[in-house]
């Protein structure tokens, strides 16, 4: 092999990162390393230099990549994102905020969601009864307790969910006495756990290293058109499906058939392929276990093997040299080789990193361009190690250090091994190491001095990159970079062997999936936001191929998102497009948005993932005992005991078709203003809940317009009876009979005189004076009163069940980290407005009901 | 004046800035930290509106480079100018930085751009501030010299050398020593411009005189400028190759020596396979005694066991008269077809045949044996497949039959790829073939009886 006669200029300093005295090479632009230093005489550089073609661009044929697979079956949901994480309230003095992992809101939260998991043990491990702290004056009957009682007490419920749920005496008791010590211990266990647990989820949602390498392969089959992707999915991923697909010449890949499957015990984390001497060969990485296949010509899989990884494996790689060898790492910090004559051998290990000490048990290993000499990487550098050599020596490759002008607090991302295996590939020597900041070409005969750096500047952690191979003859090769949050960027590598490799051309950024939102038809918000999310989820796998065309060449790039959906992309070279080129505009084709809506409509389908928290359950068993003593007919309480009973949310449906009176012939209306009755409402600063209500008109009965006309057209037929019969005199002196008029939330419009009209309707006019002269008579307010200290079961029973409703329709509407968000607090809002809206139809039926059975006796004597 | 004391301070508000987007514990920085503390923080200060639009036309312009929308991106950069009026001095400071390299960027690939324009943005960008002065002129020689625009180039160099900021800092002294080498590059250009005119010159000429003259006062330019960069630690290929063929030129040969041996063997410097190179070049030119050319290489060899000097190699240790260097030409083969790249090399596998069978005669089973029992397992799969025997012999027949020679000879008659090529029939290599059977029935180290 031929190494470059002449490298370039670089300073070489030893030192730590971030060295600031270092002259920084790296202050370069890629129009820098364009330049070549000519070798000898300067006449050469002017016209025999080839001016590197400028602009090399991939033309995209559509703005965005097109959904290629319909969504999966499962459900799919994000998981956490940094409000879940972090405390969200502001440190005013601090220029800059602060990362605040909030232990207290999700100790507190998990207290009160699951306090049966949080304190039951501790109850069981007390002995049966126990002694509390107190006076010795104080009679036994006070500072002991039965623990048996405590627990059937709680008995598998727990009260907390609900500020008004019943709590005995005992449980009172105990909680006063047992509070600061049961406070203490819970806290003291969880908190340190919880702490732990949520910096290594915070420290998952800044890099999420399990996909490092990519989860998406193309394995190429019989012909160089046709071939298979492989990928997991799933709603954990542990299906790895085979799908065919074929590349038209125009670029547009079709699937043929129904994807096969094998299913897995893990999730699948990482896909390689390679086809050596002829075999193609399939390894995939799973948390614990690794696994290789053999891909038929047909595409047919056959298992070789399957290993086990106790610590957990961080990648895997297979020889681009020896067909079926393939390098395991490991969190333990071993790499491990496993060839089929040998089996496995551990050729490396050392727990601790190379260059400096950094924590992260991540580790990486792949080939070069000797079968029998592997590289080590973990976060500070990567090193070169012969595996038939004494073990544990080798060559640093990369110093996270100042020999490659690093950056402070830059660390290896991902390392790969450009070669191929072939000889022909130019190169054989190269490896591709990326950080967060940069991506560099290293030489493995000139270890530690990268051959090329360049700033990617990507937003998200590039954990996906593939070289793929040139394009046309004498093209430079396209090396394709992908960060985790769906960016990518393809850059244009070229240098003969003896030339040092160089970038042809800027760097090129390509659409991510995110850029595809505008081909899907605008959706109402919440199917918006699951689009957007879907959209957004990250790129866990990317794959491309060029496949052999007769004039422009092609470029088919497939990306794999957390969610399983495929995606794919056509991009067409535009070599030299000459001086008034930019970047042409493309647009949706009516193909792509209709592939887009018909993609849309499958997802849509899919349940939306059930939600990671439930509302807390507590006691009926009392409440739906005095439901129980009371003899109740009609649909609606026993509809109301049911959902009780089953512990779920009341419905309308469980309440049956409520009897609807008859309207009266409403005069016909005039020309339908929208305009000015939104305006009106407007100004009344009621425009949501006139949006609301114009929402609904479309679906339900048209309740409130028409209870408002009608009461107008009642008010207006009430003071036509010329004061005759004035309501409001009658309605203000005895206050509602309704008991639960009382803890109605604020803002609730009286429902006395709806009440009132209730029942007044019905009653003769001429006997309508009468009934008041003997309402006024009536001891209302005793009643009232009486109402009031009613036994506490029963009040307490019916607001509980009022409250707990509530509750339980808050907790379901939002998730319940995101109640202080201004969304979390819209939809609630609407909720209850479309709640409070109708309390009539929903809530005074139920009420008079109760109120029948009160009431039948008096108005019978 | 105000400017100069802030840069001053710049490196150690840099520092905690670093400090603030640190993660404790990992160390790590996240670039896309701040866009996850962005969706919760709350409280805090808020960016001003300037800050504000100033980032998005950053964002605006990167964007436009990487879709290669230069057009789009110069409108933005005239509006980013504006950050150099940052009321953040923290900001002001990075500014100029930022705007030479979009700036640069886009006025490279701009397809209406100029040199002149270039040259207009960076003689204006290297006065804002003082911190990039040494960078921008250097980048900017490089850019003229990549045009072809030597004179400029040389004039800028020469600005730029003389200029003094302040206590000389090692990093400045380091560019400082760059751009003065990158000027005795220029003069040696022009030197060996020179010497090929002079080449075409007759002796006797008047004229010859003058240049020879000229071509002195350069040459002692030159070494002012390069002998100082290449005593620094680093990869200076072209510098030390210009200046030791001046030096060879003149007659001193030590003078050249030294810098070559300095370039390859200093411990500070990395372990460049140029350097060894360069000076197993220079001795093989010198006529060197063969141990020495073989020391050399030698050290080559343990750095890139892969390159192709290491035939030379081989055949140098084949003449030599000590043994050990026999038997190190047997490794120096069996290295050199280790190597991925190096598995078609039909010279190499040449020299293993017929190394092998001279090693073989001589009786020294033992090397054979000893670089074979480490390769045993993987070379038949990897040099001898039943793959490789089809896809040999159908590309380059010749390959074929030197390999299978070596495959029977180390691995016997059973060896796949030796029974595909013998059982072959081909007009031309049927004499080979022949041939190959008869020395691998004879020399084989596997013995069948066994």
């Amino acid at each position: 092999m031929d190494f470059p006669g002449s490298l370039r200029p670089t300073v070489f300093m030893t030192g730590p990162l971030g060295l600031s005295d270092v002259p920084d090479m790296s202050f370069m632009c890629s129009w820098r390393d364009a330049l070549t230093l000519p070798e000898s005489l300067p006449q050469n550089s002017e016209n025999g230099v080839p001016h590197v073609a400028k602009g090399l661009l991939w033309e995209p044929e559509t703005p965005g990549p097109l959904p290629l697979l319909p969504p999966g079956p499962d459900p799919w949901h994000p998981g956490l994102t940094a409000q879940d994480l972090l405390f969200r309230g502001g440190h005013p003095f601090q220029k800059q905020p602060r990362v605040v992992l909030d232990v207290t809101e999700q100790l507190s939260r998990f207290l009160w969601d699951h306090g049966d998991i949080a304190f039951a043990p501790l109850g069981k491990l007390m002995l049966e009864n126990f002694k509390l702290e107190g006076a010795r004056s104080r009679s036994k009957k006070t500072t002991v307790v039965s623990v048996k009682r405590l627990l059937q007490d709680l008995d598998g419920h727990q009260p907390w969910g609900c500020p008004w749920a019943y709590l005995s005496y005992r449980q009172r008791r105990f909680s006063i006495l047992g509070g600061p010590i049961l406070g203490k211990s819970v806290a003291n266990l969880l908190g340190d756990l919880l702490h732990e647990e949520l910096v290594m989820r915070w420290e998952q949602l800044l890099l999420d290293d399990a996909f490092t390498g990519g989860a998406l392969a193309w394995v190429p089959g019989k012909t160089p058109r046709v071939g298979q992707l492989v990928y997991p999915a799933g709603s954990t991923l542990d299906k790895l499906y085979f799908q065919e697909v074929s590349l038209t010449p125009g670029g547009n890949p079709q699937v043929l058939r129904d994807p096969g499957h094998i299913q897995l015990r893990g999730p699948v984390r990482q896909v390689v392929t390679r086809t050596v001497q002829g075999e193609s060969l399939l390894a995939v990485r799973s948390d614990y276990h690794c696994a290789l296949w053999k891909v038929s010509r047909q595409g047919r899989p056959a298992p070789l093997q399957v290993l086990q990884v106790e610590k957990g494996a961080t990648g895997i790689s297979l020889s681009p040299h020896l067909p079926g060898e393939l390098a395991v790492c490991s969190r333990s910090g071993a790499i491990c080789l496993w060839t089929p004559q040998d089996g496995l051998r551990r050729v490396y290990k050392d727990p601790d990193t190379l260059v400096f000490r950094d924590p992260s048990p991540w580790r990486w290993a792949d080939f070069t361009a000797h079968p029998r000499v592997l590289t080590v990487g973990d976060r500070t550098g990567v090193k070169i190690v012969d595996t038939q050599g004494p073990p544990g020596c080798g060559l640093l490759l990369f110093r996270g250090g100042a020999e490659a002008s690093c950056q402070k607090g830059e660390r290896v991302l991902l390392t790969q091994y450009l070669g191929e295996g072939s000889p022909e590939s130019l190169h054989s020597t190269l490896h591709l190491i990326c950080t967060q900041f940069s991506l560099y070409l290293v030489d493995e005969r000139l270890p530690l001095v990268p051959m090329l750096k360049w700033n990617h500047g990507l937003p998200s952690a590039p954990l996906l990159a593939r070289l793929l191979p040139p394009p046309g003859p004498g093209c430079p090769r396209p090396l394709l970079l992908g960060g985790q949050d769906g960016q990518l960027q393809l850059l244009h590598i070229t240098g003969e062997e003896a030339s040092t490799p160089r970038l042809a051309g800027p760097p090129q950024s390509l659409p991510s999936r995110n850029d595809s939102l505008s081909a899907f038809p605008v959706l109402e918000p919440k199917s918006q936001w699951r689009l957007q999310e879907r959209l957004k989820a990250p790129t866990i796998g990317l794959a491309a191929a060029i496949p052999p065309s007769t004039s422009t060449p092609i470029l088919s790039l497939f990306q794999l998102s957390a969610a399983g959906d495929v995606f794919h992309q056509c991009l067409r070279l535009q070599a030299d497009p000459g001086p008034d080129s930019c970047a042409p505009t493309v647009s949706w084709s009516p193909q792509a948005t209709a592939c887009c809506s018909q993609w849309l409509k499958a997802l849509l389908e899919v349940p939306p993932a059930p939600p990671v928290w439930a509302a807390p359950t507590f006691s009926h068993r009392r409440l739906l005992g005095c439901v129980e003593q009371r003899e109740v007919e009609g649909k609606v309480p026993e509809g109301l005991r049911a959902a009780m009973a089953e512990g779920r949310l009341l419905q309308q449906r469980d309440l049956g078709s409520l009897p609807t009176a008859e309207p009266p012939p409403a005069p016909e209306p005039g020309p339908d203003d929208e305009l000015s009755k939104r305006l009106e409402a407007a100004w009344e600063g009621q425009a949501a809940a006139w949006w609301e209500r114009r929402q609904g008109r479309s679906s339900g009965p048209r309740q409130q317009p028409k209870r408002h006309k009608r009461r107008t057209q009642l008010s207006s037929t009430f003071s036509s009876l010329s004061g005759r019969l004035e309501l409001s005199d009658v309605t203000s002196p005895p206050p509602s009979p309704d008991p639960e008029a009382r803890p109605r939330p604020p803002g609730t419009p009286p429902s006395q005189e709806l009440a009132q009209e209730h029942w007044a309707r019905g009653v003769p006019s001429e006997r309508q004076q009468t009934l008041r002269d003997y309402m006024a008579k009536l001891p209302l307010r005793e009643d009232a009163l009486e109402d009031a200290s009613a036994p506490p079961s029963q009040t307490s029973s019916i607001r509980a069940t009022r409250s707990r409703q509530r509750t339980l329709q808050d907790n379901t509407a939002k998730p319940p980290l995101q109640r202080d968000t201004p969304e979390g607090a819209f939809v609630p809002s609407s909720q209850t407005s479309s709640i409070q809206a109708t309390p009539s139809r929903q809530q005074t039926p139920v009420l008079s009901g109760s109120q029948r059975i009160r009431k039948k006796p008096r108005m019978g004597f | 004046m105000s400017d100069f004391s802030e840069e001053l301070i710049k490196s150690t508000t840099e520092d905690d800035q670093g400090e603030r987007c640190e993660l404790s514990g990992t160390g790590m920085h996240f670039p896309w930290l701040q866009k996850h503390i962005e969706t919760v923080a709350t409280g805090g200060k808020k960016e001003k509106d300037f800050a504000q639009t100033t980032s998005a036309c950053l964002s605006f312009i990167q964007e436009a480079l990487l879709k290669h929308q230069w057009q789009q991106a110069a409108e933005y950069m005239h509006s980013y100018l504006q950050v150099l009026e940052d009321s953040d001095s923290c900001k002001r400071q990075a500014a100029p930085e930022i705007i030479w390299k979009l700036g640069s960027e886009i006025l490279y690939y701009h397809p209406k751009s100029n040199v002149e324009a270039f040259n207009a943005f960076a003689d204006r960008m290297k006065n804002i501030g003082v911190m990039n002065y040494l960078k921008i002129s250097l980048q900017h020689a490089l850019y003229l010299l990549h045009h072809g625009m030597l004179e400029d180039a040389n004039r800028n160099l020469s600005q730029a050398e003389t200029w003094r900021y302040g206590e000389k800092s090692s990093s400045q002294e380091v560019l400082i020593n760059l751009i003065q080498a990158y000027k005795g590059l220029l003069q040696y250009y022009a030197w060996s411009k020179k010497k090929m005119e002079l080449s075409q010159l007759d002796k006797d000429d008047y004229a010859y005189n003058t240049a020879s003259q000229n071509m002195l006062d350069h040459s002692w330019k030159t070494s002012v400028n390069l002998g100082a960069l290449i005593q620094i630690p680093g990869v200076w290929d072209p510098f030390v190759k210009s200046y030791v063929e001046m030096l060879e030129f003149y007659g001193d040969q030590d003078g050249a020596r030294e810098v070559l041996t300095n370039y390859a063997y200093d411990e500070k410097f990395p372990s460049n396979p140029n350097a060894h190179i360069y000076l197993y070049n220079f001795l093989k030119r010198e006529k060197a005694p063969r141990e020495k050319l073989i020391s050399v290489l030698k050290i080559l060899y343990q750095i890139v066991p892969s390159h192709k000097l290491m035939l030379e190699f081989h055949r140098l240790l084949r003449k030599s008269e000590k043994e050990e260097h026999h038997k190190l030409g047997l490794e120096v083969l069996f290295a050199v077809l280790d190597f991925a790249g190096c598995t078609k090399n039909i010279t190499a596998w040449k020299y293993l045949a017929k190394y092998l069978r001279q090693t073989l005669m001589g009786s020294h089973l033992a090397w054979v044996q000893e670089e074979w029992s480490s390769r045993k397992n993987w070379w038949p799969g990897f040099h001898f497949s039943y793959f490789w025997a089809k896809s040999d012999w159908k590309e380059d027949k010749a390959l074929a039959c030197e390999k299978a020679l070596v495959a029977g000879v180390l691995s016997g008659k059973g060896c796949r790829y030796f029974r595909y090529i013998s059982k072959q029939d081909h007009q031309v290599f049927r004499k080979k073939i022949k041939r190959m059977k008869k020395l691998v029935k004879k020399y084989s180290i596997i013995n069948p009886g066994l």
